[in-house]
């Protein structure tokens, strides 16, 4: 089970470029790629509805052709750059590169800085396919971002000017399918306790000026159990903003009241001048709220017991497969069985993945299994046995062992050809809600032939 | 394409006079009217200057940025000495691109153009200095040369070039079929020059070929941007070219390559007493 380095099949991440997403969901700005139109396609087709502003196959692309492999494509890029400010009005403009012009080694960087003596907000970063996967070049393109067009604006952005503003670093965006919703939610509990939050990506960011005030923040908060770390990381170095990090997707009243306790404690000891009985009178409104809601589901439980899923398993990054399992054994009586990382998360974050899901329950220990061969996780959950009804929490090409295995399926990772999701969070105490409401509304559909 | 044809491709160490051996020979088996082209495979383009007098051939990439790839084989193939086609393979400026690509690009379009004819002998790569990466191996793949030579001296560098060049031989060897003709040695008057080079083509399974002695002939020749053969025919010197180009005309010998380890050549370099003179002021 070590990272991957070969073939593997079903990968439920992209190659590098695929963090040219990343670039799109930031509004009004822009990706410009340095690669065969292939890569964009590709993109495309991965995550769905990936275009936003000018995303996925509709990115100004070089569209490497032999002839730039041979003579360098920085002529091409230019011209691309050039042409993308005469038709399209942006923010900000991310030249990636993919493979060819990766292998060729064309000077993007002096190319960017061109650019960006010419006044354009314009970052260059490197991003082909066999350097890494999105979950690592979405780090790369973020700190790109950092250093090459928010460090512009440091004069009038004094690092930890703002105490109680935070850079959140959670859901990549797109490779999280409920990334817009949970950057919504995030956003809207950390206010709840009385903090000012940068989400960044999608429609709750203000886009780049929110960029530009990021060395304002008095400290970051990554929720992650892994990627996007070297981003708080570099932004420590950079800025000396300490960072809170909360290593699973905090799904539920349980999860999600530690991670907003922790917050407020983190916020309290750097002096963010939060109001604490106001927080605390928030999360306990937010914590009432919920469990209202599971209240009323009592009757709906007894009903239903016979129909319902007794046992999960789960494909997901390890965030989600560990934050899911807390919220599945302790919040809805679901076991999660057999649960599989398919993010190839390196070896060095195994053992605290391990520990944070162990310390789910002292009675009952939930495998794990760190497989970025989807294909390989599929072919396990094919030989287990379990009693009850089974549930498969998964991306939707686990849709067809599911019915093969007679189990319930819940599309909840990408690629999904077989759920739409919009503004939907799985995150906060709604987003626990939201899960049980998906999960028992699956079980329910079957209900009644 | 032609099995008739023999291809042969001369590699060596860069500066070694891998262009300048390759077109003095080329120029010795014209004159002896077999049919011969010419393929630089360098992004300098300098691999034909003496045999066309000038520097001033349009590369097949140069034709390719500029037009297309809808070449004319005539705006590429030029004629030089003794009726030898001259075509350059260029690259990229220095610095940018990828030039081992454009050699595959570039010979791939010669191909397609119908360069290679039946009525032709002999054709010649002269590769750039070593199997760097596959596109400089593109000459030696299946379809292309079957014959390697490869231009060495006594000088270490040059060796331990000739050894790498080798590796790569020896593992195209098997599928493409390309084999070793030989070493030939472009003397620096190094001591026991030529004992060394032929202990070092016996440790590698193959031949010293042919011993080209250093003359300065051969530098005012290329000055006036000639073959010595051209420029000053009756010179011993340009006997030496010609008995080089008997000797690859007449090879039989080929042989896949046993590249040695670096301990072992050092000790071949030990051997020849390379070391020993370290401290004597040689001429060159």
């Amino acid at each position: 089970m070590a990272e991957y380095m070969g073939l593997i099949e079903q990968p439920r991440f992209s190659c590098a470029i695929g963090a040219l997403q990343s670039v799109v969901a930031i509004p009004r700005a822009v990706p410009i790629l340095h690669s065969g139109p292939g890569c964009g396609d590709m993109v495309k087709g991965f995550y769905e509805r990936s275009h936003g502003y000018a995303g996925g196959d509709t990115s100004p692309c070089t569209n490497f052709t032999e002839r730039d492999v041979v003579f360098g494509g920085i002529e091409k890029l230019r011209k691309i750059i050039s042409n993308t400010y005469k038709v399209l009005d942006t923010d900000l403009q991310v030249i990636l590169t993919g493979c060819t012009g990766g292998i060729v080694g064309d000077d993007i960087d002096s190319l960017a800085q061109e650019f960006r003596d010419a006044g354009k907000p314009i970052v260059s970063v490197d991003t082909p396919g066999f350097k890494c996967n999105n979950y690592v070049s979405h780090s790369h393109v973020v700190n790109a971002i950092i250093d090459q067009y928010v460090s512009l604006y440091e004069v009038e952005n004094e690092a930890g000017s703002e105490r109680n503003t935070v850079n959140l670093f959670a859901s990549l965006p797109y490779q999280d399918p409920f990334w817009k919703g949970n950057l919504r939610e995030y956003k809207r509990l950390l206010e709840g306790i009385g903090l000012k939050v940068n989400v960044l990506f999608g429609p709750e960011s203000a886009g780049v000026t929110e960029w530009q005030s990021i060395p304002r923040a008095g400290f970051n908060i990554l929720v992650s159990p892994w990627y996007g770390k070297p981003i708080v990381d570099h932004l420590k170095t950079l800025y000396g903003q300490d960072y809170y990090w909360f290593h699973s997707v905090p799904i539920g009243a349980n999860e999600t009241e530690k991670f907003l306790r922790g917050v407020l404690d983190f916020a309290l000891s750097h002096n963010a001048g939060i109001d604490k009985k106001k927080a605390e009178k928030f999360i306990q409104h937010e914590i009432d709220a919920y469990y209202e809601e599971i209240d009323n589901l009592a009757t709906f439980l007894l009903e239903f017991r016979y129909g319902l899923p007794g046992y999960a398993h789960i494909l997901h990054d390890a965030g989600y497969v560990v934050g899911m399992s807390k919220f599945l054994l302790h919040e809805t009586g679901i076991v999660p069985k057999e649960v599989f990382a398919t993010d190839n998360v390196p070896e060095k974050y195994r053992e605290d993945i391990l520990n944070d899901l162990k310390s789910t329950s002292n009675k009952r220990e939930i495998p794990l299994y760190f497989e970025a061969d989807a294909g390989k996780a599929q072919q396990l959950i094919r030989k287990t046995e379990h009693k009850g009804n089974g549930l498969i929490l998964g991306s939707g090409w686990d849709k067809k062992l599911a019915n093969e295995k007679g189990m319930g399926f819940l599309s909840v990772a990408v690629p999904s050809p077989v759920r739409l999701v919009m503004t939907t969070n799985y995150v906060g105490f709604s987003g626990g809600l939201r899960l049980i409401e998906d999960i028992y509304g699956k079980a329910l559909d079957g209900y009644v032939k | 394409m032609n099995e008739k044809i023999r291809q042969i491709a001369i590699y060596g160490k860069g500066g070694i006079g891998k262009s300048t051996t390759t077109q003095n020979l080329t120029a010795g088996l014209a004159e002896k009217g077999k049919n011969v082209m010419v393929v630089g495979c360098d992004p300098k383009a300098d691999s034909t200057r003496l045999l066309l007098g000038t520097l001033a051939q349009k590369t097949v990439l140069d034709t390719l940025r500029e037009e297309g790839d809808e070449i004319e084989l005539s705006s590429i193939m030029k004629t030089g000495f003794h009726g030898i086609r001259c075509v350059e393979s260029g690259g990229p400026e220095p610095g940018v691109g990828c030039a081992g690509r454009g050699i595959i690009t570039s010979i791939g379009l010669l191909e397609q153009q119908g360069a290679y004819t039946d009525d032709l002998d002999y054709v010649f790569y002269d590769v750039l200095g070593d199997v760097v990466c596959g596109g400089f191996a593109m000459p030696m793949r299946e379809g292309k040369a079957r014959e390697i030579y490869i231009v060495a001296s006594g000088e270490m560098m040059a060796l331990y070039a000739a050894n790498n060049i080798s590796k790569g031989i020896a593992k195209y060897a098997a599928k493409s079929g390309v084999r070793l003709g030989g070493i030939i040695c472009n003397s620096r008057n190094v001591d026991r020059e030529e004992e060394l080079l032929k202990a070092f083509a016996r440790e590698l399974g193959t031949q010293l070929i042919y011993f080209v002695p250093r003359n300065n002939v051969v530098q005012r020749a290329e000055i006036n941007r000639k073959t010595v053969i051209e420029y000053e025919p009756s010179s011993s010197q340009a006997d030496e070219y010609r008995n080089l180009a008997a000797a690859i005309d007449k090879n039989e010998m080929f042989t896949i390559p046993t590249p040695m380890t670096q301990e072992r050549l050092e000790e071949i370099l030990l051997e020849y007493g390379l070391m020993d003179s370290l401290k004597d002021n040689y001429n060159i």
